[in-house]
């Protein structure tokens, strides 16, 4: 098959690239765009480790093709940071609480809580719970996880900054 | 949150050893600025902003990958082997099949009877039959399809009570008992006279998956000198060298191993980079090229280490008032196809040998009796999982304990408070626990903590329609800090420099438990000087002193201990250039907070870096070196009687649940675990491991289970291979105690498998308590939980 051109606009950057059609998103961002801050742990859509924001809304990028966010925005825990000096409210509150051990999933953790907090500003532990269900940690039990993305939630809606 | 436990009134006894190597620990009696507290991780922000490099994030470019060729078959002979098609594939570097194979033919943390690739005989679904490196892993995976392999299959063996037959079939020459080891104590059949209840019982734990969420992966890149590069996510960056270098035919001295952070071990990265550095090494020396061997999700599962499974047979005596008489064991630990970490390293290492010491639990039992065996069978092969050993044994004494209660009419806390460890028990090993047991006070911590008997006498059912019972449950632990070898020393060197700012090199690994943060915690304490000013070498075996591997809770406190003693060889030198400055004899003088003081007139102080930068240019010593090794284990290989490990980590957890009795699901509300650590380092990243281990024995306790079926794994994916998610775990209360260790780090024990090891049987009791649904085959999954409901004749009726 051959390649196609697609356009991609990943954390504001816009990149235009021929990739075989059959090609992943997450391996297209690791391998061509060398933003290996998005993490593969299953490559099967089980665990989350690969999850990005696509046009806004949490996914796994280990089961969407590159093909398919042509000229669609793209969101990395790259671009999650608002300067190379500052963390985002998700970010400073796992650092914060201890929500991190390894690290692997991290990435994921993040950008799904991430996706949550845009659309429930104010999430109970449970819709916490709920929300990042379908992404594993094996290393912290969670709960660490739940109270650092519950106290980003208090700190955005405190500061009025944009999650 | 933390509980402070004195246990200065009671009388130690310390062996004449232990006093020697406690003196050569012991600190001026000052209090602790740096160590005890809850420093963040140094590489968070690098984490949650994706910045940290793991195994697979490191360019590949200009490298061949390696894939492997494995058996179908769980136990079959090599009738014949053609590899043409595939090395006539364009992009396939080489195909290697045993007979190419420069050095040894044969991989193990501890036995090397794996081959590298197999050449005769294969034994079981997943060993490696030839070696691919191509230019792309598409052509490597096509090169894999064109290999032909003609096998003459055998008969395999799929239950390790089946191994021990005279006619089974031989998996390895030298038969199918890899080992087995006896305790014995006192007289069983005297204990069993005086009981006035006797239970037997039989607990089955299934394979377990480690599931950590980074793929194993291994860089193997040439050198130009000749040097081997061995470059990925490992616990035990020695053990490797230790195996790629006969495996290449060359000297130890020719093969470097660098770390890189892990995504996660739990034991299970002992052995799997082994299997892999080996492959990638031939492969690269074979063709001079850089070789990455990434494993996918399925192939994790299928090839790399398990966590043993266990048939335990138990009988157990116990009098009216709950006091234990006598204690009978048989354990049948299944090792699989190959030995990896299971077998007996004298005089106590072993996963067969860990699991007998430990099978009749932290209790004071006068006759004892225990058979292990460790056995070959055609499954895939058990290695180190976060408690070796220990968490299938405590899966069936805590189980007892409950049982025994049950028929004697006593709570499970009170017949656990009867016979629990104190200072001065004797265990079955007949070793009298001479210092830091803290075993009983985690009891009442926990019970306190948990509210017990206000839970106790509140469980029953929750709805009017009578579906759904609530009950408790408890399980106490005890676990090892070291591995109970001769050889488990451990290396650290300290240089120190003249602007004050200090190298740590140490080869303990990072995981995610935090090593990386507490190890330079210890190191600034010593010094006087602030986490920050210490920076740590990468493990990276051309580097650091040897370190041994990073398993057996031994880290904190073996590497903390030969921190120490290196940190003080340069404090030496800082102290004797202070004295001279200020004119002060040393004796009298301190370190903290980048100040060098008098300690009888603290106002005379020198600025820490000042003093670095005189001794520096005075010629004193620089660098300090530290080595450490814990007294000297024994264990007779006849009695099993002796002193295996020299200080153990203790444990109660309590829990609520809720069991629907219709559909045996189960829900977790509320859990506290108590731990005697010792001393918490860093209580932040403690409670991480606590809360981590727990969620990792609940997966044990209700839904993991590797499925095996002729050898065949039927769940390699995450989708099939069940681990918690965030909806099942429950908020989680850690209660830390601290009853000093005095050969410890600032009285430090270890604590990163302890966690994982009661969690199991406490929910399994909490099950059964709550619905009379009494589950000895794990995972008690519903349907699991409901049949041992029904065959209860159904839950409590009240």
């Amino acid at each position: 098959m051959a390649k196609r051109t697609i356009e991609l606009i990943v954390n504001g950057d816009r990149y235009e690239l021929a990739v075989d059609p059959w090609r992943t998103l997450a391996n297209v961002l690791r391998e061509d765009l060398r933003l290996t801050g998005t993490k593969v742990g299953c490559a099967q859509g089980d665990c989350g480790a690969c999850t990005v924001l696509l046009d806004g809304r949490s996914i796994s990028s280990c089961l969407t093709l590159a093909v398919e966010a042509h000229q669609r925005e793209v969101t990395t825990i790259e671009g999650l940071a608002p300067s190379p000096d500052e963390l985002h409210p998700i970010q400073e509150a796992f650092v914060q609480h201890g929500a991190v051990q390894c690290g692997y999933c991290t990435p994921g953790m993040v950008l799904a809580a991430k996706h949550l907090l845009d659309n429930n500003p104010a999430p109970s532990e449970a819709e916490i719970r709920a929300g990042l269900s379908g992404n594993l940690c094996r290393c912290t039990g969670y709960n660490k996880i739940v109270d650092a993305i519950g106290a980003a939630a208090k700190k955005i809606s405190d500061t009025g900054k944009e999650a | 949150m933390q509980d402070k436990t004195q246990e200065k009134t009671k009388t130690q006894v310390l062996t004449r050893e232990e006093n020697e190597l406690a003196r050569r620990l012991r600190t001026a009696d000052k209090p602790l600025t740096v160590a005890g507290t809850s420093i963040g991780r140094r590489d968070d922000p690098l984490k949650v902003t994706g910045k940290l490099k793991y195994g697979a994030d490191y360019s590949a470019e200009g490298f061949l990958f390696g894939k492997i060729l494995r058996s179908p078959h769980a136990h079959a002979l090599i009738k014949s082997i053609n590899v043409k098609k595939a090395q006539e594939l364009e992009g396939v570097a080489a195909v290697l099949t045993a007979e190419d194979l420069p050095g040894r033919n044969g991989f193990g943390a501890i036995i090397p009877d794996q081959p590298v690739i197999c050449g005769d005989k294969v034994r079981f679904v997943g060993d490696g039959v030839a070696l691919v490196a191509a230019e792309t892993e598409t052509i490597a995976h096509q090169a894999l399809k064109l290999i032909e392999v003609e096998y003459e299959p055998l008969p395999g063996i799929f239950d390790p009570r089946d191994a021990m037959a005279e006619d089974a079939p031989k998996i390895h020459e030298g038969g199918n008992i890899l080992s087995d080891d006896k305790m014995v104590k006192g007289d069983v059949d005297a204990g069993f006279a005086e009981a006035d209840v006797i239970l037997e019982r039989t607990y089955q734990v299934p394979f377990l998956e480690h599931a950590y969420l980074e793929p194993d992966t291994t860089m193997a890149i040439p050198q130009p000198d000749g040097v081997m590069l061995i470059e990925g996510p490992m616990q035990a960056p020695f053990t490797t060298r230790r195996n790629v270098a006969p495996v290449l035919g060359v000297p130890i001295n020719q093969v470097r191993v660098r770390q890189i952070h892990m995504g996660g071990g739990f034991g299970g990265k002992e052995d799997s980079p082994i299997d892999l550095s080996c492959r990638a090494a031939v492969l690269a020396q074979a063709t001079g090229r850089p070789v990455k061997i990434t494993l996918e999700r399925e192939e994790v599962t299928i090839q790399t280490a398990k966590r043993h499974p266990m048939i335990m047979e138990l009988k157990v005596g116990v009098k009216k008032d709950g006091t234990l008489t006598a204690f009978q064991g048989v354990i049948y630990d299944e090792q699989g196809a190959y030995a990896s970490l299971g077998p007996k390293i004298p005089p106590a290492g072993g996963s067969h040998v860990h699991a007998m010491v430990m099978m009749p639990g932290p209790y004071e039992i006068p006759n004892v009796k225990v058979d292990a065996y460790l056995l070959y069978t055609n499954h895939p092969y058990g290695g180190a999982m976060r408690g070796f050993g220990a968490p299938q044994v405590h899966i069936a004494h805590e189980q007892m304990m409950d049982e025994l209660a049950a028929e004697l009419g006593i709570t499970a806390v009170d017949i656990r408070e009867k016979n629990a460890f104190r200072l001065g028990s004797q265990t079955a090993t007949g070793q009298v626990l001479s210092q830091s047991v803290g075993l009983r006070e985690t009891l009442e911590s926990c019970a306190d903590r948990f509210k017990w008997d206000e839970r106790l006498a509140a469980t029953g059912w929750v709805d009017q329609a009578h579906t759904k019972r609530r009950g408790v449950g408890v399980a106490m632990g005890w676990y090892r800090t070291s591995i109970g070898t001769n050889g488990d020393g451990c290396g650290a060197a300290v240089h120190l420099h003249e602007d004050g700012s200090v190298l740590l090199y140490s080869g303990i690994t990072e995981m995610g438990q935090g090593a990386f943060t507490v190890l330079p915690q210890i190191c600034a304490e010593e010094l006087g000087i602030m986490p920050e000013d210490v920076r740590l070498v990468k493990p990276d075996t051309d580097l650091v002193p040897e370190s041994g591997p990073t398993v057996g809770s031994r880290s904190t406190t073996l590497m903390g201990n030969a921190i120490i003693l290196a940190a003080r060889q340069v404090k030496e030198s800082l102290m004797d250039t202070a004295s001279m400055m200020l004119m002060v004899p040393t004796e009298r003088l301190d370190a903290k907070g980048r100040k060098i003081y008098d300690r009888e007139n603290p106002d005379k102080s020198l600025d820490f870096a000042a003093v670095a930068a005189r001794a520096m240019a005075a010629g004193k010593r620089m660098i300090g070196q530290g080595w450490w090794t814990p007294p000297v284990p024994s264990l007779d290989g006849h009695t099993g009687q002796g002193s295996p490990y020299h200080v153990y980590t203790y444990s109660t957890h309590m829990v609520q649940v809720v069991v629907d009795v219709e559909t045996g699901e189960v829900e977790l509300e509320d859990y506290v675990a108590a731990f005697d650590v010792g001393k918490a380092i860093n209580p932040k990243a403690l409670e991480g491991q606590i809360e981590g281990g727990v969620a990792m024995g609940l997966g044990y306790a209700l839904m993991e289970e590797v499925v095996l079926v002729e050898g065949v794994t039927q769940n390699p994916s995450l989708q099939g291979y069940l681990v918690p998610t965030m909806l099942d775990v429950p908020d989680i209360q850690p209660v830390i105690l601290e009853v000093t260790n005095e050969l410890g780090p600032y009285g430090a024990k270890g604590i990163g498998e302890m966690p994982n090891i009661p969690a199991t049987p406490a929910i399994i009791n909490a099950i059964a308590q709550a619905s009379n649904g009494r589950v000895r085959r794990l995972p008690a999954d519903p349907e699991r939980i409901f049949w041992a409901i029904k065959e209860a004749g159904g839950p409590p009726q009240d």
